[in-house]
C-alpha cells in the first residue's frame, strides 16, 4: 500500500509541475493576438513582422470598395486606433463594435491585412426581443 | 462462441433505451433546427452552436472519465475497471473529433476561418491526438495488465489539458468564443429559450454517452473473458492420451 501511495503521489506531483510548465508556456507564447497599445508600446519589435492585430471594430469608420474590394476600417482597444487595409470581402459577422483579430503587417502606419477573423462575443441574444420594442414604440408614436 | 454470442444480445431494457435516446435525440435536433430564436448577430448559424457545444462537453466528461477509470484501474487492477476506461476513451475520441468536425462547420461562417492555432483550439487538437496514442498504445500491448497501466498513463495526460481546454477563453486570447455559462451560476450570457435547447441537447448528447457506454461496455466484458479463457488454454499442459493439434 506504501509504494501505491508514493507512485500516488510521485503522478500527482509531475502532473502539477507538467500543468504549471503549460500554462505558463501557453500564456507567455501563445499570446494569440496583440493589442493596438501593445504594438503602440513598442512598434520597432513588430518591425515588418507578420503579426495577429486584435481589436474592436471603431464605429462609423467602415468603407468598403466593391470595385476594388478593398475594405478599410479603424481597429481600437479603446487606447489607441489603427487604421486596417483589407483586400476582400468583409466576412459575414463583420460589423461596427465588433471584436476582430486581422492578420497580415504594418506598412507605413496601416495594418495591411489579408485575414479578417471575426472575434464575437459569448452573448446571445434571440432575434426580435428588443427589435419588437423598437417596433412598437415607432408605432405608438 | 454461442456463449458470447448470446451474452452479446442486447436484453430488452438495453434496446428500449436505445430507442427512447434516439427519439430524444430526434426531438433535440428538432428543438435546435427549429424552435430555437435566431441570434441577433450569428441568425440561423446559432443551430449549429446546440450540436458543437453540447458534443464537446460529453468529450470533456468522456475523456475526464477515461482518466477516472483508468486512475481506478492503476489503484486497483481491477480488469473491469479498464474495460469501463477503453469504452469511455473510445466514447472520447468520437466526442472529440466530431466536436473539431462541427466547430469548423460553425466557426467557417462565423468567425471566417476553418481552423486556427489559438489556445483552445490548439489544446483540444492535443488532446485528440492524444486519445489516438491512447489506442495505438493499447494496440501495441499484448500483456492485459501492462496494456491497461501504460494506457491508463496516457488518458490521464490527455484528461489533465481538460481544466485548461475549459477556462482556455477565460485565461488566454483566443479567437474562440469565451463561456456562456458559468458552473458555478456566476452568469448565463445566452437568451432563456436558447439555453434550455442548449442544456437539452446536452441531456441527450450525455444520454447517447451512456447507452454507447453500456454497449461497449457489455462487449468489453465478453472481450476481457475470451483473452482470459486464451491465456488460461495456451498456459494450461496438454491433455494426456491426446494428440495436440496445432494450427
Amino acid at each position: 500500500m506504501n509504494r501505491k501511495w508514493a507512485y500516488g503521489l510521485a503522478g500527482v506531483a509531475v502532473l502539477a509541475v507538467a500543468g504549471f510548465m503549460i500554462f505558463q508556456a501557453l500564456s507567455t507564447s501563445l499570446v494569440y493576438f496583440i493589442l493596438p497599445n501593445e504594438h503602440a508600446a513598442d512598434p520597432a519589435q513588430y518591425d515588418g513582422r507578420r503579426i495577429r492585430l486584435g481589436g474592436i471594430v471603431t464605429p462609423g469608420t467602415i468603407a468598403f470598395d466593391e470595385r476594388e474590394l478593398q475594405l478599410t476600417f479603424l481597429v481600437t482597444d479603446g487606447l489607441v486606433a489603427y487604421p486596417v487595409r483589407h483586400s476582400g470581402a468583409p466576412p459575414e459577422l463583420f460589423k461596427e463594435s465588433t471584436g476582430v483579430v486581422v492578420e497580415g503587417r504594418f506598412d507605413d502606419g496601416t495594418f495591411v491585412s489579408d485575414n479578417v477573423l471575426v472575434k464575437h462575443t459569448e452573448v446571445y441574444v434571440a432575434e426580435g426581443d428588443h427589435i419588437d420594442l423598437e417596433l412598437l414604440r415607432e408605432s405608438l408614436k | 462462441m454461442t456463449d458470447a454470442a448470446a451474452r452479446l444480445r442486447r436484453p430488452l431494457w438495453l434496446r428500449i433505451y436505445l430507442g427512447i435516446t434516439l427519439l430524444l435525440f430526434l426531438a433535440a435536433a428538432a428543438f435546435g433546427l427549429v424552435f430555437s430564436p435566431r441570434d441577433v448577430t450569428q441568425g440561423d448559424l446559432i443551430r449549429i452552436m446546440y450540436a458543437h457545444v453540447s458534443v464537446a462537453w460529453i468529450a470533456f466528461v468522456a475523456v475526464g472519465l477515461t482518466a477516472v477509470f483508468g486512475a481506478l484501474y492503476l489503484w486497483r487492477g481491477k480488469r473491469r475497471d479498464d474495460v469501463l476506461a477503453v469504452a469511455s476513451g473510445e466514447m472520447g475520441l468520437f466526442f472529440a473529433s466530431l466536436t473539431i468536425i462541427g466547430g469548423m462547420t460553425y466557426s467557417r461562417p462565423t468567425l471566417n476561418t476553418f481552423w486556427t492555432w489559438d489556445a483552445k483550439l490548439t489544446l483540444t487538437a492535443i488532446m485528440v491526438a492524444l486519445m489516438v496514442g491512447y489506442f495505438i498504445v493499447r494496440g501495441l500491448i499484448d500483456d492485459p495488465v501492462r496494456r491497461g497501466r501504460v494506457s491508463a498513463v496516457v488518458a490521464i495526460v490527455a484528461a489533465a489539458s481538460l481544466p485548461f481546454n475549459y477556462l482556455a477563453a477565460e485565461w488566454f486570447r483566443t479567437l474562440h468564443p469565451a463561456k456562456s455559462v458559468a458552473l458555478d451560476g456566476s452568469g448565463v450570457t445566452m437568451d432563456a429559450t436558447m439555453l434550455a435547447v442548449l442544456l437539452f441537447n446536452t441531456v441527450v448528447a450525455g444520454l447517447v454517452y451512456l447507452g454507447f457506454m453500456i454497449d461497449r461496455v457489455r462487449l468489453g466484458r465478453v472481450e476481457a473473458a475470451l483473452e482470459e479463457e486464451r491465456s488460461l488454454a495456451a498456459t494450461r499442459p496438454a491433455p494426456v492420451g491426446k494428440e495436440v493439434v496445432r494450427v
